[in-house]
């Protein structure tokens, strides 16, 4: 499932191999985790981008403080305060009986877990504070677009809605990889949250193996590495995609 | 050796494949002014950053009073500390007022004390009639007050010569004449300068010899006079014949402010 | 309630600020090397510092922490076992900066003139005086808002440090509310406000001065 395996001529061989199923299950609820809160950071980013630049005074505001906010609190409280939220409701109201909210639930496909609190509290969160994010480089973009655009397609008969899409969503786009690139590439280092809340990602999946080896060292910059890679390939498969479209003076 | 206080002796110079100078050689004497022109791309800039080694030459030596600045046994720190140059894009410190971009130098590099370096920063600064400003920083000064600044920071090395790169080329026109006016005084003085500029009036008024450089090579010299009445080379005639086209009307006003005191 | 307050301020807000001090002091110092090694060095010491910065960038802080604490824990043998989980995690989050301050130095460094670099060495400055008295000057003002970003991001990170035992504020949390789950959203909306004291008015002030603020800064420095 992964391809090539990088070599360690110094460790143990038997000391890692053995649990290479276990790492790749952990690899891919990692690249998950990325994905899903990547389009829904993307997609929430993009309207908070918008209404920074183009909403109405409060509704900037708004998006503005949602964003200062998210960027000056850790991720790790972001996601405690989500995912302990039916854990203290259930304290508060129902102190002692059936709980209010269940939090036992979980959707499985093929007999692997793709939902449960966890992962979703993990998704939410990550999705929330990426969102912050992107829609800051989202907003960097339009802002370097000339407001003489915006005037010259009202100019023709636009309105700000059909200036928005056809003309600065799609510049804006483009000019953004570059620093959008930065956090497509860096976000599956900050999936390693769900270790918090008991999730198998790739990093849980590096305890749980040391737990049983006690190859610390080993199974931890081998895991470091893992990391290292995935984000080298999505950076570099970012870059290609930059230089393809390629449009002069843009 | 004579009494040169600058000898250039057959420099050469190339940006890899690209040879920017070939042979260059002249004498520079006390108080003399010498003015050097030519069409851009001849290597003007590269020859004076190579006069202090800045930019090393690939071949040839260059002598301050009759030190080589190639011996690996000079300091070539201590030897450009006696060489002052003037930036055509001013190079101000940023970060210093004007008073401290002045002192600087004689603070660090000559070793005066702080209220030593004053001094003679505001003499400098006084000398180039930019005393009033020496609180100001570079960001508040116009072109022609951050140049004398620089003129002045210059100065204050007490250098044997001083180097003017184009220092009135990124200049407004208006600019320019308070910036002429300092180096022509500096001239009359009897500061050795080496000057490479456009500015035909101010070479006219004061220069003691001219040198035309073109494709790295000295093609023609002599002293202004000659230069303005009968050029010899086709290449000195062409240029200086575009110059005075472009220049035209505001030469002769020019002309009128520098022959002052001729 | 005011307890938790209590406890959560004097407790884990000195252990936390201790962590982010001591992560970016380290992380200041690896850093100004290495943007020096980078932009003065030689081709191969050059590599040598783009290769940590790539690597130090590529792996989440919370596995850095766990190698220092649990895989080479070793390395610290001169200090206390018991002592030796937040010495990694104090490591961890140092060399950690350090990539990231290279970056800002190094942006910060190349954006000083070279015009100005020249007219030093014209003067007679050696290059050490020029570095000293005309470039760094310049360089650390001009860093000013990527730093105040840094300084941030370590304050976040240093709640990773809290998975290894380092007594910041989110482990004083989950003590504290460890019998009192009800109390876990309560103390958590206080725990983000202390966090967001600490950082936002840092950022703001320092940071990069753009229409509307809050400049381009994300989690990654985008600088060179």
């Amino acid at each position: 499932m992964m391809g090539a395996e990088p070599a360690f001529p110094n460790f143990n061989p038997l000391g890692i191999e053995e649990w290479l199923g276990e790492l790749a299950a952990g690899f891919a609820m990692t690249v998950y985790l990325y994905f899903v809160a990547l389009i829904g950071g993307f997609v929430l980013g993009l309207g908070l981008a918008l209404a920074r630049q183009y909403g109405g005074r409060v509704l900037s505001r708004i998006a503005t403080a949602y964003i200062e906010v998210i960027r000056g609190t850790p991720l790790l409280a972001q996601l405690f305060l989500i995912y302990f939220v039916p854990y203290s409701l259930n304290a508060w109201f129902t102190p002692d009986g059936p709980p209010l909210l269940d939090v036992t639930w979980s959707v499985r496909i093929f007999g692997v877990t793709v939902l449960n609190h966890a992962i979703f509290s993990t998704l939410l969160s990550l999705g929330l504070n990426s969102a912050a994010y992107q829609a800051e480089y989202m907003r960097g973009a339009m802002a370097s677009i000339g407001s003489g655009q915006m005037l010259a397609a009202q100019s023709l008969g636009f309105t700000k809605r059909e200036t928005l899409r056809y003309i600065i969503i799609p510049q804006s786009f483009r000019r953004m990889i570059p620093s959008w690139s930065n956090e497509a590439s860096y976000l599956p280092k900050y999936t390693v949250v769900a270790t918090f809340v008991a999730v198998e990602d790739l990093f849980g999946m590096a305890k749980l193996i040391v737990s049983r080896t006690f190859l610390a060292l080993q199974t931890y910059v081998f895991v470091g590495a893992l990391y290292l890679a995935l984000i080298s390939v999505i950076a570099k498969a970012l870059d290609v995609i930059y230089e393809r479209t390629k449009i002069p003076g843009l | 050796m004579s009494d040169a206080v600058l000898r250039v002796e057959n420099i050469w110079k190339s940006f890899g494949e690209l040879e920017v100078l070939k042979g260059i050689s002249f004498d520079v004497a006390e108080s003399e002014v010498k003015v050097i022109f030519g069409p851009s791309g001849s290597g003007k800039s590269t020859l004076l950053r190579c006069i202090n080694y800045l930019d090393p030459p690939d071949k040839g030596d260059v002598y301050l009073r009759g030190v080589r600045l190639g011996d690996p046994d000079t300091d070539i720190n201590k030897v450009r500390a006696r060489i002052g140059m003037v930036f055509q894009h001013f190079n101000l410190f940023t970060h210093l007022k004007a008073i401290d971009n002045v002192a600087i130098g004689p603070q660090k590099v000559l070793g005066l004390s702080k209220e030593e370096a004053r001094e003679r920063a505001m003499d400098a600064l006084r000398h180039v009639k930019m005393e009033k400003w020496a609180e100001h920083y570079p960001a508040q000064l116009s072109g022609g007050q951050q140049q004398r600044v620089g003129i002045a920071r210059a100065l204050a090395m007490s250098p044997d010569v001083i180097l003017f790169d184009e220092p009135t080329s990124a200049l407004d026109p208006e600019l320019i004449g308070e910036v002429l006016q300092v180096m022509l005084d500096l001239a009359q003085e009897g500061t050795t300068m080496i000057v490479v500029t456009h500015e035909m009036g101010f070479a006219k008024s004061v220069a003691d010899e001219m040198i035309f450089i073109d494709k790295g090579v000295i093609v023609e010299r002599g002293t202004p006079h000659h230069f303005f009445t009968s050029p010899e080379s086709e290449r000195a005639q062409q240029f200086l014949h575009k110059l005075e086209e472009l220049y035209g009307q505001s030469e002769e006003k020019r002309n009128t402010l520098v022959d002052r005191d001729a | 309630m005011p307890t938790i307050l209590w406890i959560l301020l004097v407790r884990g807000v000195p252990d936390a600020l201790q962590i982010t001090f001591f992560g970016l002091a380290m992380g200041f110092g690896i850093g100004l090397i290495l943007a020096l090694m980078r932009v003065y060095g030689t081709e191969e010491m050059g590599w040598v510092a783009e290769a940590y910065e790539k690597v130090l960038r590529g792996i989440p802080v919370l596995v850095l922490i766990y190698i220092f604490t649990f895989g080479a824990s070793s390395i610290f043998w001169f200090v206390d076992p018991i002592q030796r989980p937040i010495v990694g995690a104090y490591v961890a989050l140092g060399i950690r900066s350090g990539a990231y301050q290279s970056q800002i130095f190094r942006g910060a460094i190349l954006s000083v003139s070279e015009g100005q670099v020249i007219a030093a060495r014209a003067l007679g400055m050696t290059g050490f005086q020029t570095q000293i008295y005309i470039v760094l000057p310049q360089a650390f003002r001009i860093a000013l808002p990527g730093w105040s970003n840094e300084y941030a991001v370590v304050i976040k990170d240093s709640s990773f440090a809290s998975d290894v035992g380092v007594f910041e504020i989110l482990k004083v949390v989950q003590n504290v509310t460890a019998n009192h789950p009800e109390l876990w959203l309560p103390s958590m909306g206080i725990v983000t406000l202390i966090y967001f004291v600490f950082t936002y008015p840092v950022t703001r002030y320092f940071g990069k001065k753009q229409k509307g603020a809050v400049g381009e800064f994300g989690r990654e420095v985008i600088w060179a």
